[in-house]
This record gives C-alpha cells, sequence and structure tokens, in this order.
C-alpha cells in the first residue's frame, strides 16, 4: 500500500493533476471574458454581469465544501493528484470509488487491500481516465450539432417560445426527479428539504418586495445553511 | 517620434476593441465558444490519456490491456449510458457554452444548473433565451473557478481535515443535496407552480418505479416537458377564442 501510494503521490501525477486543474480554471475564466463581451450584444447591463458572476460564485461554495469532502474519502485509495483529476474534471466520488474497485478487481486485487500493487494503480488510472473522457469526448464532438439544432428551432416561428417553456420544464422536471428521490429517502431529507423550500420562498418574496438585489444573489446559499442547521437538529 | 508611434498604435488597438465589441454578436460568441470550448476539453483528453500511457510504458508498471478493457467494460456497463444522454438532455438549460464548461467541471446538477438557476433569477433572465444563456455561462464560469479555488486547499490538506471533523459535522453533508434540490425546485415552482405539481408527481411516481437511474430523470424530464408544452397550447386555444 505505501509503495503505491508513492506512485500515486508521485511528481508526475502531482504535473499532470495541476495542469488538468490549470486548464479548467483558465477555461472558466476565458468563459467568462467571452460572456462579458457578448453581453451588451443581449442588452444585459454592467451591473447585471457582475451579479451573474456573483451569484453563480456564491452558489457555489456550499456545493463545493461537500463535494471536496466526500472526495476526500478516495485518496486513501488512489492518492491526492488522482482524486484532484477525477473530481476536478467531471466525475464524482461515489462513480469514481465505484470505476477503481471495479478496475482493481478486474486485475484480482482489492482496492487498498490484498495484491494492490503499482500495476493495479495503473490499471485504475486507466480506467478513471478513459471513463470519464466519455463526457469530454460526447461534447466535444457533438455540441456543435446540438447548437445547430437549437438554432433552427428557435429560427421558426412560435421556436423561441417553445424553447423557453422546454428549457424551463426540463429544469424543474430534472429538479423534481431529484428531488423525490430525496423525499422517499427519509424523515431528515424531509425537513431539510422544507427548510431549504422555505428559506428560498422567503428570500425571494422579501427581495422582491424591498427590491434587494444582494438577498437574490444570496438566496441559494442562505437556504443551504439554514436547512442543515435544521438537519443538524434533526440527525 | 518613438512616443508618437506608441500612441498611435495605442490609439488603433482601442479603435479594433471598439470594433470588436461592437460586432461582438451572440453568433460571434458561439463561434468562439465552440473554438475555446473545444481546445480546453481536448486539452484535458490528451492529458488525461498520456498520464496512464505514461505510468504503462514510461515506468513500465503496464497491468495489460485485457485488464484495462475488461476494468473499463465493467465501468463503462454502470455510466455509458449518461455519457450521451446528459449533455443531450441538459443541452436546453445550458446552452452551447454553458455545455463546455459544465462537461468539464462536472457537478452539473448538484453545482453548474442551481448556480446557472438562481443567476438567472437574479437578474430576471429567462431560461432558454440569449440572455439566459449568457447568464448561465457568467455563473457557471464563476461556480467553476470557485469550486476549483476551493477544491485544491480542501484535497491537499484533506487528511488533516478528516482526521479532525467533529462526526456531528460529519453527519451533516449527506443533506447537502436535499437542501440545495428543495431550495433550486421552489424557486422554480415559485414562478411555475403548475410545472412545479406536474414535476414532483412524475418524479415521485418515476422514484417509485425501479428504474436505472439514468432513465429516471430522462423518463421524468420527457413526460414533463410533454405535458407543460400540452398545457401551454391548450391556454393558447382558449384565449384565441375568447
Amino acid at each position: 500500500m505505501d509503495i503505491v501510494m508513492e506512485l500515486a503521490n508521485s511528481k508526475v501525477m502531482w504535473l499532470v493533476a495541476s495542469l488538468v486543474i490549470g486548464l479548467v480554471i483558465f477555461q472558466s475564466i476565458k468563459f467568462i471574458q467571452l460572456a462579458s463581451r457578448a453581453s451588451e450584444d443581449v442588452g444585459m447591463s454592467k451591473k447585471e454581469v457582475r451579479s451573474a458572476v456573483k451569484t453563480g460564485a456564491i452558489a457555489a461554495i456550499g456545493p463545493s465544501i461537500a463535494i471536496a469532502i466526500v472526495a476526500i474519502s478516495l485518496i486513501a485509495f488512489i492518492g491526492n493528484p488522482l482524486t484532484m483529476i477525477r473530481i476536478g474534471v467531471i466525475g464524482s466520488a461515489p462513480i469514481e470509488s465505484l470505476g477503481a474497485s471495479l478496475a482493481a478487481e478486474a486485475s484480482g486485487a482489492r482496492l487498498g487491500g490484498e495484491g494492490y500493487d503499482k500495476a493495479v494503480f495503473t490499471a485504475i488510472v486507466w480506467v478513471l481516465c478513459l471513463g470519464g473522457m466519455g463526457w469530454l469526448l460526447f461534447t466535444v464532438l457533438f455540441t456543435k450539432s446540438l447548437g445547430k439544432i437549437q438554432d433552427k428551432v428557435t429560427q421558426k416561428g412560435n421556436g423561441q417560445k417553445l424553447m423557453g417553456i422546454f428549457a424551463t420544464a426540463a429544469m424543474i422536471a430534472a429538479f423534481g426527479n431529484l428531488l423525490s428521490a430525496e423525499i422517499l429517502k427519509g424523515l431528515a431529507p424531509i425537513i431539510v428539504i422544507i427548510a431549504a423550500a422555505g428559506t428560498m420562498i422567503i428570500s425571494m418574496k422579501l427581495s422582491d418586495k424591498y427590491n434587494l438585489a444582494w438577498l437574490r444573489e444570496w438566496a441559494l446559499g442562505f437556504s443551504i445553511i439554514i436547512s442543515l442547521c435544521f438537519g443538524y437538529f434533526v440527525i | 517620434m518613438y512616443t508618437q508611434n506608441v500612441n498611435e498604435i495605442n490609439a488603433d488597438t482601442t479603435m479594433k476593441d471598439e470594433v470588436d465589441t461592437k460586432t461582438f454578436t451572440m453568433a460571434t460568441f458561439h463561434e468562439k465558444s465552440h473554438f475555446w470550448g473545444r481546445l480546453t476539453i481536448w486539452s484535458v483528453i490528451v492529458l488525461t490519456v498520456l498520464l496512464p500511457a505514461y505510468l504503462s510504458f514510461g515506468l513500465g508498471y503496464h497491468p495489460g490491456w485485457q485488464i484495462i478493457l475488461s476494468g473499463l467494460a465493467a465501468y463503462a456497463g454502470v455510466i455509458a449510458v449518461v455519457w450521451a444522454l446528459e449533455p443531450i438532455m441538459y443541452f436546453p438549460m445550458l446552452g452551447v457554452s454553458g455545455t463546455y464548461i459544465s462537461f468539464l467541471t462536472g457537478n452539473i446538477s448538484n453545482m453548474c444548473l442551481p448556480s446557472a438557476a438562481a443567476a438567472q433569477s437574479a437578474v430576471g433572465a429567462e431560461p432558454g433565451t440569449a440572455k439566459g444563456e449568457i447568464t448561465a455561462t457568467l455563473s457557471i464560469s464563476a461556480a467553476s473557478l470557485v469550486n476549483k479555488l476551493l477544491l485544491i486547499p480542501i484535497i491537499i490538506g484533506g487528511a488533516i481535515i478528516v482526521a479532525n471533523m467533529p462526526p456531528q459535522i460529519e453527519a451533516v453533508f449527506p443533506l447537502v443535496l436535499p437542501a440545495i434540490f428543495g431550495a433550486v425546485f421552489a424557486q422554480f415552482a415559485m414562478k411555475k407552480p403548475i410545472y412545479g405539481a406536474i414535476a414532483l408527481i412524475i418524479g415521485i411516481c418515476v422514484n417509485l418505479i425501479a428504474l436505472p437511474i439514468y432513465l429516471k430523470s430522462l423518463t421524468c424530464i420527457v413526460l414533463t416537458v410533454l405535458i407543460c408544452i400540452q398545457l401551454e397550447r391548450m391556454k393558447e386555444k382558449k384565449l384565441s377564442k375568447s
């Protein structure tokens, strides 16, 4: 296990992990630049641009900490750099630990246990890296076609309106489905959901009534924190 | 002479900038998004192939292709369907640029979409419009940036954090997901209560049936979208009659 970790936390691993995370950071900065330049064309003010960036950043704090904390469980088995690569780019801790166990099994070893050596670790790196690539390849190859389809739909007479209904309904449906799965899990999630939904509704009503832009930006962050406090007392 | 030259160059570039911002339309934005989105994602793809290749052949720890392929097949058996399904399913909500960012940075349902929804509500932009897309791009990029900046110290200092975490706090983390989903759902359901009710009813039904996870969300999205579009059509007919 110690010998495997020597490789898992070696300089090459760290180098590639830094490059990958560097690219993701570069991409997000590049797209903020591009979108700010296009903002005038869609009639957005400088203030709205700043507000969009700020809201996105605030909303990401809660989920990011949760994601990172869950990801820590992977470090013991696959080391820090590979965890960084697989969590920093699309993938999630449960899926990656599943992939790592499957790769170890295919090598006839147990993850972090019997027979876990450098060759097994290499097999894990292959499986996780190639596995995560599925989304990347599809996105890189087909996003342009998806964009063209969208353009065609919006160019039709009532296409723009249809697209709006489509996007809103799809978003509500995606979250309705995720929410339903949580509701069916038990009492603690239900209480957290009610608290979060309540906080969100109150924040939105207050910000509409008194025109509080900052409250709209913080609404999701507050909802997460306040509902987790409720959750803390339930469990 | 020299300073004059510099001034001229400056004047030149500012003029260019002005022309640029004027001609920077949504079409240019999409073109540039394709270019930068593809370039960054291709680079990550190349890096993540080079890494295992180096471990295998540079350092000589190659486990054999058969092991790699059978491991990959088992892994793909669980998630391969989602590789194509998720980018298509989320496209109407993310748009071109949002798709490039979200599918590189990951955490689409628990971070990217909630961030986009929160920002669209803060700015007052409708999903599916050009303004909605720019707002989503700005907020998802910012979210991705914050995510990486928080991830780096936590992963590096991970062991120490976990060892010192009080167990009561640790027990709260699984509740972060229901908190996010509840809040984002409420935000939408406030504006479109009927859509919300339909989505929740279908969601509960779908989750009570034993379906694979990826089919659950697809079924829920397709059914909800169809019913909502039908509802809007009926509303329009009523309006045109009266």
